[in-house]
């Protein structure tokens, strides 16, 4: 109370109000961030926006066209295919790269023994650049019979694999590049979700009698599960902007387009021949769209979580 | 009277030594004998079948592990074969031999030394600019507070949501209108306005005692006097978090730079990777073995880099709780 009566006298009247120096200060702090969010974010996307409703002449916008672009967009098959492999990506790292950091973050929060050796080393494959990590794979994945892994495959007598090759194979090999990189990462929060459970409550179930699995049952699991739903909107967001590695693995979405993602798209719209700026803009707001929507519902489900918590405390 | 807010502030680092000698005593305190907590306790593993789980746990985290390395393993293996070797039937896993001259040749060949040196300008340029801009922008938005902040709050935090690189076409349009191309001012100050590190910022700021601010004010402190003799010193640990994040982010980057960077001398080591691995199919002096120690080349500043920093990567990666 002191302080605002105090600023209230240092205040003086400018343009109609109180413009305090505290004020000018803090706008004179924010300003230089201000203009790289500008430059960097709102207006890209604000131009980005609009690009999508002009017909364009290399990366200009040229005449407004409504919403041509976008039925132009949805009517060209490589969309749809993209469409649909980005719901394909989704669903196979749902499929191959959610469990996995649950699962290793219990075990690790279980282990006593090289605890710290385990938690680093599962954690590197995250540190690499995915660059790296992507071509790396793609080496390992070689369709020939000199590849290292059909090496292995017809080392045991088996008959050479195609891997990236095999359009019905390609996604979910991509994916298991993913979570190669990304499971320690995930595997982290979950172990420091399970360090917070409050050890009284294992106490108490073991007093109960209550067995292995029933503790994971009725005292872990409840406990992780505001982390499990918030990680695996996150991973479905991070899923739907899948560009670099069938950008890499697959040359571009090969084969015949078996890989191809949204954003992939969008970026081949762009910077492959011929130009077609305004589509890709389109693909980028449809995209954007999506991923909105889905933080949407992710926000509300963490305000819905934050009212919950005090009645749970 | 400035003494006042001078109490306050070393008893502040005091309370903050103190909680990392309570963790670190913590730690020490998990041993197997005595552990208490988790879903298994010490007591649990008088049945036999705990043991025989533990052992079960362990192994699987075992196999986890080979999954982890192995491929960088074989990457670092493979990459001292030559050509001929790598398309050899039957497959053998080592290389005839371990000649370090491959990396000089390498090296040499590519003159890695100048794109070294450019993702290192990007890299130090990305923390500087992630450090001053998002830092500043938190201090304003946290602590200063001023008319309107909210709405600059809101925009920085609706950027959140948007994909970046769902606006690269505008974004590389803008670029190149502001004669940026071949520049390495823009990668560096990209850095500078990402809401990630703006958050990480912001949620240290909110957590600093805001009775420390209100005693420095009653001192007669200003806002800037305040950022520079009490924020600043007391950053120092998010300040190294951000550097970790900014810095690995900027090693790793690549569309951006691969847009931006169109002359071969200004490349940085993914986009110069990224560049021959795109035409290595069409290449006849470029081998796939030379990509592969590329690769490894690149990759050695990052596991130096973990090896120095791994707990403070460990552990940040825990507590923000939000993936890069």
């Amino acid at each position: 109370m002191k302080r605002v009566a105090k600023e209230k006298k240092q205040g003086r009247v400018f343009w109609g109000g109180n413009l305090r120096k505290r004020d000018l200060i803090g706008w004179g702090l924010m300003f230089p961030s201000i203009l790289l969010f500008i430059f960097f974010v709102w207006w890209p996307l604000g131009s980005n926006i609009g690009l999508s409703f002009f017909s364009s002449v290399g990366f200009s916008a040229d005449k407004f066209v409504g919403f041509a672009n976008y039925e132009t967009v949805f009517q060209d098959p490589i969309f749809l295919k993209a469409l649909l492999n980005t719901l394909k990506y989704v669903g196979w790292s749902l499929l191959i790269g959610f469990l996995i950091p649950i699962f290793l973050g219990l075990l690790l929060s279980e282990v006593v023994h090289f605890k710290g050796f385990f938690r680093t080393v599962l954690y590197f494959p995250s540190m690499i650049s995915g660059i790296a990590v992507v071509i790396m794979w793609s080496f390992l994945f070689d369709p020939n019979a000199i590849g290292p892994l059909n090496a292995i495959i017809t080392a045991y007598g088996g008959t050479p694999f195609r891997f990236l090759d095999d359009a019905n194979w390609v996604i979910p090999l991509i994916v298991i590049t993913m979570t190669w990189r990304g499971a320690g990462g995930t595997m982290l929060i979950y172990l420091s979700a399970l360090q917070t459970i409050d050890n009284s409550l294992y106490e108490e179930a073991r007093i109960e009698g209550a067995g292995f699995f029933q503790r994971i049952r009725y005292v872990t699991i409840p406990h992780i599960t505001p982390t499990i739903k918030t990680l695996l909107i996150l991973q479905i967001i991070s899923v739907f902007q899948i560009f670099y590695e069938p950008l890499v693995m697959t040359s571009g979405g090969g084969p015949n387009g078996a890989s191809e993602s949204l954003m992939l798209l969008a970026y081949q719209y762009a910077f492959n021949e011929p130009t077609r700026a305004s589509l890709s803009s389109a693909t980028s707001v449809i995209l954007s769209v999506f991923i909105v929507l889905l933080t949407l519902i992710y926000l509300a489900f963490v305000s819905k979580q934050n009212k919950k918590e005090p009645q749970n405390a | 009277m400035l003494e006042k807010t001078q109490n306050y502030f070393s008893k502040i680092k005091k309370d903050f030594a103190k909680r990392r000698i309570e963790k670190k005593v913590e730690r020490k305190e998990e041993t197997f004998v005595g552990k208490k907590n988790g879903i298994l306790a010490w007591s649990d593993y008088r049945h036999p079948a705990a043991w025989v789980a533990y052992g079960i746990g362990i192994s699987i985290l075992i196999i986890f592990v080979f999954l982890a390395l192995a491929p960088i393993f074989w990457l670092f293996v493979s990459a001292f074969k030559s050509t001929s070797e790598l398309y050899e039937i039957p497959y053998d896993f080592w290389p005839q031999n371990f000649s370090l001259m491959k990396i000089v040749e390498v090296w040499q060949y590519l003159n890695f030394g100048k794109y070294f040196l450019n993702s290192v300008i990007v890299a130090v340029g990305s923390v500087a600019a992630a450090i001053f801009f998002n830092g500043l922008l938190a201090y304003a938005v946290s602590v200063v507070k001023p008319r309107g902040y909210k709405i600059v709050y809101a925009l920085v935090m609706l950027s959140f949501m948007i994909p970046a690189v769902a606006n690269l076409v505008p974004l590389f349009k803008e670029i190149a209108d502001f004669g940026l191309i071949d520049s390495y001012l823009p990668l560096c100050l990209a850095a500078g306005a990402n809401t990630f590190y703006f958050l990480l910022f912001k949620t240290y700021f909110d957590s600093l005692p805001q009775d420390l601010f209100e005693a420095a004010r009653v001192d007669g402190a200003g806002d800037l006097r305040i950022f520079f003799s009490i924020i600043v010193p007391l950053s120092r640990p998010i300040i190294g978090v951000v550097s970790i994040f900014a810095m690995t982010a900027a090693w790793s980057d690549f569309l951006l730079p691969y847009l931006v960077l169109q002359d071969d001398a200004m490349k940085t080591i993914m986009v110069k990777i990224y560049s021959i691995q795109s035409t290595i199919a069409t290449s006849t002096e470029f081998g796939p073995d030379r990509l592969l120690m590329l690769l490894c080349l690149s990759i050695i500043p990052q596991i130096i880099f973990f090896a120095i920093f791994q707990k403070q990567i460990t552990a940040t990666s825990t507590t923000s709780g939000i993936k890069e």
